[in-house]
């Protein structure tokens, strides 16, 4: 008898994590229904505002892309770190740390010009995200502890930071009287390229473009690939393990702290403590859904912004935005278990010498004949 | 400082405590059996919101605290389902039922914004205990859910270290392939241990949001959840150790609104003019502060860590 056998692949491919996103979207659209329906909402009407708000017309395009640059650069954060097999998912926080140190550079050079001080701030941005990353990098490499938690109990103190910058030091003196800090200079805003979108979006899209090209092309990527998918065959190939976990993360929180500095001088007015808005936390999902590949979070990030655009809009319609983070972790949820299925291809076994007409499928790995008795 | 402040200080530190005793257990418990659950945030938030709305409906907070702990097994289910059936990668799991759990229960609650549950839980006093002075308010004078933290914590112990169940458990954690040989299933073990774990979760929630911050707004679980996965490894995965822990962080997470009111010096800073926002890093500091010293006193000794955590078990790939 030749037997079906359910055999699994070590990794999932990009073609094959490409379709399960798309399953992920219809599961999560599937799940959005039953939910909009059951509160009572029509959920067609619901859909159709957030795509129209999200893709009808260069207006609605330039939001979703506005939103897709935070989004991709969180995701390239998390991404690099998971090249590596690490997880930094306190991108949240090192975006505000970037942030937070954007707008001490423009308050204390507010007299330079524009393309000057912004180049200023994206680098102080880096900078600070790289701040926020030194402790649980150095933790990691040199005393193995879990990244993932200790970056994520960073985003509490990085927000916490900005609350009392807000009320403390840095409260803006003509703000009459409430919690607010002072708008960076004028000059300091990001050009824009049409409608909301600005040139940040063009940041994000060359660092994608020149990671995927580090990770992918260069032995530097390799060694970090390697390092991540067997640590042992690395160190024989003298990699220092710890030189590698310190670069990927630390690399990491200055490409979070660098999407804190773009959102400053992009999007928003001034440093609050609502500037990072989850980005980070769905910068984590981004990365996931791409398989930490810079050319995925492309794609992820840009479906993401239309699906946050899409939830800001329905809320005329008086439905709850927190629909579009339910759909993203859907989005997630449904491509985890699509891509475990996917994963499965069907292998015939049992010996070849059947005398049952059906042998179209070729035996991959025939077992041994000792049962052909 | 006033004695009665003091006071204050430590019943809010043995509340806070029982807050992340309660979710950290929950997680100990999944964690011994292999299965990292980094949902505990989102766990809590839905038991929190859950709770609190069958409290609304109900008026009674033990009705709400197991229906709390009802929604927080069923949603650890769905980490068991996509996690441990299914064998998707843990932490990827973990962290979209936190993000999805978030969104969800906002989304839940939404229309239960600001209101306020007739009932709450209340302190009970117990007989002959109560009126030991400082011990008694601060020990024996406490919401039921502070003594059943406690009376679970024993249980929990006991079935781990004394019971076929536990050792079936904790086997599962530490090698999948010798438990399948000696006849359990690892599936249901683990599938089972998430839910007790979310149900744990759930429950601390309904805590919350029924007599620690009476009533439902996002973000009123602030971290509480990532404090309690960090209380796992700082307890070594024991429940004896975690109990201690909880009380540090509780006493942490208990200072923070209180230290204004203390008018204190350290090291020639008054500590009542430290901005509250500032103080409030307090407790995520010093989990950081605390994995780091646990981890320099391991760096030439195994791990205690559950030998088998976070790995899938694929059985038919043994």
């Amino acid at each position: 008898m030749i037997r079906p056998v359910l055999a699994r692949r070590e990794r999932v491919l990009p073609a094959v994590q490409a379709f399960a996103f798309l399953v992920g979207i219809v599961v999560a659209l599937a799940l959005g229904l039953i939910l909009l329906w059951t509160s009572g909402h029509n959920p067609a009407e619901v859909y159709e505002r957030m795509f129209d708000s999200a893709f009808m017309g260069t207006d609605s395009l330039s939001r979703t892309l506005e939103r897709a640059t935070p989004l991709a650069l969180t995701g390239l954060s998390v991404a690099v770190a998971g090249s590596m097999g690490l997880w930094n998912i306190g991108a949240e926080g090192q975006m505000m740390a970037g942030a937070i140190v954007a707008t001490g550079v423009a308050m204390m050079a507010d007299g330079l010009s524009g393309p000057l001080l912004i180049a200023l701030m994206i680098v102080a941005g880096v900078a600070g995200g790289m701040v926020l990353m030194v402790g649980p990098a150095l933790a990691r490499s040199h005393l193995g502890v879990s990244e993932i938690i200790t970056t994520l109990m960073l985003v509490y103190v990085a927000i916490r930071v900005v609350e009392w910058l807000e009320t403390g030091p840095w409260k803006d003196p003509e703000s009459f009287g409430f919690a607010v800090i002072e708008p960076v200079p004028e000059q300091a805003a990001l050009p824009g390229l049409f409608g909301r979108a600005n040139i940040g979006m063009l940041i994000a899209l060359g660092l994608l473009i020149v990671f995927w090209l580090a990770v992918s092309r260069t032995a530097w990527g390799y060694e970090l690939r390697l390092a991540g998918s067997s640590p042992n065959t690395a160190r024989y190939a003298g990699v220092s393990l710890r030189r590698k976990i310190l670069t990927a993360l630390l690399l990491s929180g200055g490409i979070a702290g660098l999407a804190g500095a773009v959102q400053l001088t992009g999007s928003a007015a001034r440093l609050e403590s609502g500037l990072s808005n989850g980005y980070g936390f769905a910068g984590i999902i981004v990365a996931a859904l791409a398989l930490m590949r810079p050319s995925g979070v492309a794609v992820v990030a840009f479906v993401f912004g239309a699906v946050q655009v899409g939830g800001q809009s329905i809320q005329t319609l008086g439905v709850s935005s927190a629909i579009s983070d339910i759909l993203q972790a859907m989005i997630l949820f449904g491509a985890l278990v699509a891509a475990v299925f996917f994963n499965y291809r069907i292998r015939w076994t049992g010996p070849a010498a059947d005398s049952s007409g059906d042998q179209s499928e070729e035996p991959e790995e025939p077992e041994p004949a000792e049962d052909a008795a | 400082m006033s004695e009665d402040a003091l006071i204050g200080l430590f019943v809010a530190t043995v509340q806070f405590g029982t807050l992340v005793f309660l979710a950290a257990l929950g997680e100990l418990i999944a964690e011994r059996a292999g299965v990292l659950n980094l949902g505990v945030e989102g766990m809590m938030a839905m038991g929190a919101v859950s709770g609190f709305m069958v409290g609304l409906e109900t008026g009674s907070p033990w009705a709400a605290f197991f229906a709390a702990a009802a929604v927080g097994a069923l949603v650890g289910g769905f980490h068991a389902l996509v996690s441990v059936v299914l064998g998707a990668d843990q932490v990827v799991s973990g962290l979209a039922l936190t993000i999805g759990g978030l969104g969800l229960a906002a989304y839940v609650g939404r229309n239960v914004v600001g209101e306020r549950p007739e009932t709450l839980f209340t302190d009970l006093g117990i007989a002959g205990l109560a009126d030991i002075p400082w011990i008694g308010e601060i020990f024996f004078d406490q919401p039921p859910v502070v003594y059943l933290a406690v009376l679970l914590g024993l249980a929990v112990w006991f079935v781990l270290a004394r019971t076929r169940l536990g050792l079936a458990l904790r086997a599962a954690g530490e090698s999948a392939p010798t438990t399948d040989t000696a006849g359990h299933s690892v599936m249901a073990l683990r599938s089972g241990a998430v839910m007790v774990g979310g149900a744990f979760a759930g429950a601390a929630g309904s805590f919350l949001s029924l007599y620690m911050a009476p009533g439902w707004v996002e973000g009123t679980v602030a971290g509480r959840g990532w404090i309690a996965v960090a209380l796992v490894i700082f307890g070594a995965w024991r429940p004896g150790r975690l109990a201690l822990g909880a009380l540090l962080f509780g006493f942490t997470l208990a200072l923070q609104p209180r230290l204004q009111s203390f008018d204190i010096e350290v090291l020639g800073v008054e500590l009542n003019r430290i901005s509250p926002a500032l103080l409030g890093i307090l407790p995520f500091v010093l989990t950081v502060v605390v994995l780091v010293i646990i981890s320099w006193r391991y760096r030439h000794r195994p791990s205690p860590a559950p030998a088998a955590l976070g790995l899938p078990y694929r059985r038919e790939e043994r």
